[in-house]
């Protein structure tokens, strides 16, 4: 069978060489077409040719294969020996890469490891790490991904335990729940953002008049009257682009209305979403009338709507806290949560050491150094993160971001919903939401189609 | 000349075809050369204008993934990948249209049918059979799975296009004692020069814009394809607009040129009617 | 010295094998597997069509009570809408495009205008359409606001009644391009001789096209209406940029192969996944077997 193979593969390749090499002699002439067609031709009558004598050459092929397998392992060994190299994977691009590398060259500085940094999304690397997977393979020593996946993936063994290598004490409290399964950690905690409320302009407030609201009437009184002002659209600008935007506000409310419990019950799964606490309470009472009253727009692109809404065509914008490193004045920011909030979400940047990687060791240093102090330091000075670790003081925070982690204080740390059950949910849950925001009447419906698929 | 009305009208509807179907990637090119804030409200709104071509220039030499480099690679790769499948399915669709034998039909059916396959549905097995054959993150193994993906509907194409040549030329020459492959590059190829023309394009392009093998097979970042580039300048919260667009109509611009290219091989008439003449 | 028409066993090889080689390594081989996993249950026991069954009565693939009413109706009936509207459309505009640059001075601009649609990545082209389509932003809504179609104006992807619509109606300009293109080289294949005579019998121009154009193109709009039909049964990207990954509001923008890229990579049911994917090559038999005895009626 092996010999079989030699002799396809022998085959196929020297049949591309050739056509390769012929090809390029016949690209430099293309702007001629007869050309074209007889070297084309000329292709063709040697691929006859060719294919007479191979059978004859299938043997030879088959040996030097061999001999080039060896060389190519030999000088594997040797690069294995020299200064490693590892690569941790990442979704930041642009601006968020420039606030990453940093990090990176610390860790270089103080380890004396080379690290490579490469992006991918995290559609793209749900897509492509089970192929590499199952081959045996992974394109990263490190790899940045969605918690509720790593949790799945470290069931079947894609994904290192590290629960040696991780202290919970020194982070913050629930911060690994969404990549454990049982008692086993599979995924490493990086700096995370807040979800803190409705932000909005401090100029716009002051210029009419405006002041965060204290109870929901006031909130109510300050919508209407935001709605009231020329020039305004909708008060409250819904982002959409992914769903997760709706999501937020939708857990925004849960937990200021049905409690922090609420939250962490519907992640379990122990409440239902039809039920009267979390039907009447939350949505009937509160965001539904809202959304009938014509408060929120329509779900619009989110960075889009970003900007309309920093130009002044609606007045809140709920967002997360790496909203500062996208305005352009972030000193003009001020946020409020709903009154009576006493739970923010928060979420972290997971990541995993995968068990296909060359580098254990290197890997393993790489990902504790993610999870330490002063990596944490390093990331949260720039601006547009929150540490996860507890050692990290305040005083390290730039003052717009201090504000926003000064919010968390008091108010308990609560998971993302969706980003931690993942999956079939989470995908339903952003699509109802998305049909909650235009046909809030479908009330009903909505729920049900998001029990149907809650754990 | 006399201008007849008929011919207005034509030329009326044909630009307004035009225009109607170019609105939209004006919208694009505002992307690309206007700030976010004025295309806002619509980009045909045009009180703000200062247009400038700096995003074209900053996606062309971006960092460690520049478009131009992207473009290179992708060329690496569509040109043999259009032309290996040509000639092979020419072959296949000449012997389809023209030979008899018993499992002709099953075996046409077969190659049909994997048309239907969609891609994402072999990712795993598609890595590992490259794995296994070495091929991964190279440029020779791409062009293989985009060679034999098209073949089925270049073979479909060629075999139809083949069958409706008429057969007089081709029976006259083996009478005179040619061989099937003679008279197939000498007389049937020439012949089919608007069909291997229209799929040139059309599989240079599906070749081009394929994102999902490249990501599939193409790992690292020095090899990535042009459509693989345009993705990787977004981030997790950060989306540069002005620079996607700046490389989406760079990437879109070659098979638009090359289409242009081989226009002029849509010739009427070029096809020697040497039966009736 | 006549030789019969049968070819010599010696030349089938030379015409069949490269393409055989190819397509058994790359195409085949994955294929057949994929094909395995949908009789699979996710702890590997062969299950045969149970699979079938289960995934294909699910709401997410076919959901019509309460028909007729306004998507989501499950992402077979979507992809069966698609075809209802997409293939006519652009297969007929296309062909009317062919048709009338034949003699228009500057065609191949023309041309190449509207082959944009066929060159723009998916990708690009979800967003363009998400876009288009969007309430400020969008084109589209302009238009219609100018028009006073209220309803219209509103961003399409975001309602449930219009999602699916307006990237149908965006399918249908990307791929306008690609009959153009098929029919223009089809177009060119028919002798100038046979229109002369028909003029000299004094045809008018519609019974030209329906007696002689249209039945010579007959074998270009086979593949036309086939590849027609494959795509709008995978399409993929345009849905996944559009949605940014999910399924449209209320999941009425789903689309086969989006909800089965969904069950292999978000949802981790990979037999699932199969299911529908072999699905989607059953359907395709039952099309070609109708096409191949269609042509070979000939």
């Amino acid at each position: 069978m092996e010999r079989m193979e030699a002799v396809i593969a022998g085959l196929v390749v020297i049949a591309i060489i050739v056509s390769a090499s012929t090809l390029w002699y016949g690209v430099t002439v293309l702007s001629d077409v007869s050309k074209l067609t007889d070297s084309t031709a000329e292709l063709t009558s040697s691929m006859v040719d060719l294919t007479e004598e191979l059978a004859s050459l299938a043997g030879t092929v088959g040996a030097s294969l061999d001999t080039i397998e060896d060389v190519l392992a030999r000088l594997r060994a040797v690069e294995a020996t020299l200064t490693p190299t590892i690569t941790v994977i990442g979704p930041w691009a642009g601006k968020e890469m420039d606030a990453f590398l940093p990090v990176l060259d610390r860790f270089e500085a103080l380890y004396g490891i080379n690290v490579k940094y490469k992006k991918y999304r995290a559609e793209e690397l749900a897509t492509l790490l089970p192929a590499q997977f199952a081959a045996g393979k992974t394109p990263g020593d490190v790899i940045f991904m969605w918690g509720w996946w790593i949790a799945e993936n470290g069931e079947e063994g894609h994904v290192l335990d590290v629960t040696d290598l991780v202290d919970e004490a020194d982070f913050l409290n629930g911060t690994f729940d969404p990549v454990k399964v049982g008692n086993t950690i599979y995924g490493g905690a990086y700096t995370g953002k807040v979800k803190p409320g409705f932000w909005y302009r401090k100029s716009f407030f002051t210029a009419n008049g405006l002041t965060p609201p204290t109870t929901w009437a006031e909130f109510e009184t300050l919508l209407a009257d935001i709605a009231a002002i020329p020039g305004i659209v909708n008060p409250i600008a819904s982002g959409d682009g992914v769903g997760w935007p709706l999501s937020d506000i939708t857990e925004h409310f849960i937990i200021t209305y049905g409690g922090p419990q609420l939250q962490r019950d519907l992640i379990a799964g122990t409440v239902a979403w039809t039920s009267p606490e979390v039907k009447t309470t939350v949505f009937e009472e509160k965001l539904v009338p809202l959304l009938t009253a014509g408060h929120f727009s329509d779900p619009a692109e989110w960075t889009t709507i970003l900007k309309e809404w920093w130009d002044g065509d609606y007045g809140l914008y709920f967002m997360g806290s790496w909203i500062t490193g996208m305005v352009d004045d972030p000193n003009d920011l001020g946020v409020f949560s709903l009154p009576g909030c006493e739970g923010l979400v928060f979420v972290a940047d997971y990541c995993f050491i995968p068990t296909y990687t060359e580098h254990l060791d290197e890997a393993k240093e790489l990902f504790q150094f993610l999870a330490s102090e002063e990596a944490q330091r390093v990331q949260v000075a720039q601006g547009g993160h929150i540490a996860t670790n507890i050692h990290v003081s305040l005083d390290e925070y730039p003052a717009v971001d201090r504000m926003v982690a000064n919010l968390t204080t008091g108010k308990e740390v609560l998971l993302d919903l969706d980003d931690t059950i993942g999956g079939a949910f989470q995908s339903t849950f952003w699509e109802q939401l998305q049909l909650l925001w235009v046909s809030p009447g479908q009330l009903d419906a909505v729920l049900a189609a998001i029990e149907a698929v809650a754990p | 000349m006399k201008i007849r009305k008929s011919t207005i009208i034509v030329h009326i509807i044909a630009w307004s075809a035009a225009l109607l179907w170019i609105l939209p990637f004006l919208g694009v090119l505002m992307a690309a050369t206007r700030p976010f804030d004025e295309i806002l409200r619509g980009w045909w709104n045009f009180e703000d204008f200062n247009p400038s071509l700096k995003s074209f220039v900053d996606a062309w030499n971006y960092r460690d993934a520049p478009i131009g480099e992207g473009i290179l690679n992708s060329f690496l790769v569509a040109i043999p990948s259009t032309f290996i499948p040509m000639l092979v399915a020419s072959l296949a669709g000449y012997g389809f249209a023209r030979f008899r034998f018993p499992i002709r039909d099953y075996l046409f059916i077969t190659i049909l049918l994997l048309m239907s396959i969609p891609q994402q549905m072999v990712a795993v097995p598609l890595f590992q059979i490259m794995n296994d054959l070495g091929l991964v993150n190279s440029f020779i193994g791409l062009i293989l799975v985009h060679s034999a993906w098209g073949l089925p509907w270049i073979i479909l194409f060629m075999r139809n296009y083949f069958s409706t040549l008429p057969v007089e030329v081709e029976e006259a020459a083996k009478v005179d004692g040619a061989s099937d492959f003679k008279i197939f590059y000498k007389i049937a190829l020439p012949m089919a020069l608007p069909a291997l023309a229209s799929v040139a394009v059309l599989q240079f392009m599906w070749v081009w814009n394929d994102f999902f093998f490249a990501l599939i097979l193409i790992g690292s970042t020095d090899r990535m394809l042009a459509t693989q580039r345009i993705p990787y300048m977004s981030g997790e919260r950060y989306v540069p607009w002005d620079l996607l667009s700046a490389a989406s109509i760079l990437v879109m611009m070659v098979p638009v040129l090359i289409f242009a290219l081989l226009q002029k091989y849509y010739i009427k008439g070029m096809i020697g009617w040497t039966i009736k003449g | 010295m006549g030789r019969n028409r049968i070819t010599v066993k010696k030349n089938l090889p030379l015409f069949f094998s490269p393409a055989l080689i190819l397509i058994i390594f790359f195409v085949v081989f994955p294929a057949l597997q994929t094909v395995y996993i949908s009789f699979l249950s996710p702890s590997d026991e062969f299950v045969g069509f149970d699979n079938y069954a289960d995934v294909l009565s699910r709401a997410e693939i076919v959901n019509l009570e309460g028909f007729p009413k306004w998507p989501p109706l499950g992402a077979l009936i979507h992809n069966l809408i698609w075809i209802a509207i997409h293939l006519p459309l652009s297969m007929f505009s296309g062909l009317a495009l062919a048709i009338i640059l034949r003699d228009v001075k500057g065609a191949s601009i023309v041309k190449s205008a509207i082959f944009l649609g066929m060159v723009t990545p998916m990708v690009v082209g979800g967003l363009i359409l998400r876009f288009s389509f969007e309430e400020r932003v969008g084109l589209v809504n302009a238009f219609f606001n100018i028009l006073g179609f209220e309803q219209l104006t509103r961003t399409w992807t975001a309602y449930p009644e219009t999602a699916l619509f307006a990237l149908i109606f965006g399918s249908v300009w990307l791929w306008t391009g690609f009959s153009m293109i098929l029919y223009s080289a089809g177009l060119a294949t028919i002798p100038k001789d046979y229109y002369e005579a028909a003029k000299i019998d004094g045809a008018s121009p519609l019974r030209t096209f329906y007696r002689i154009t249209f039945p010579l193109l007959k074998p270009i709009t086979i593949v036309v209406i086939s590849m027609t039909l494959l795509w709008e049964l995978k399409i993929f990207d345009i849905v996944f940029a559009a949605f940014s990954g999910t399924r449209g509001p209320g999941g009425a923008g789903n689309v086969l192969a989006l909800q089965m890229w969904l069950y292999a990579f978000r949802f981790s049911e990979y037999n699932s996944a199969a299911v529908v994917a072999t699905f989607l090559t059953a359907f395709t038999l039952v099309i070609s077997v109708w096409m191949i005895r269609y042509m070979v009626k000939r």
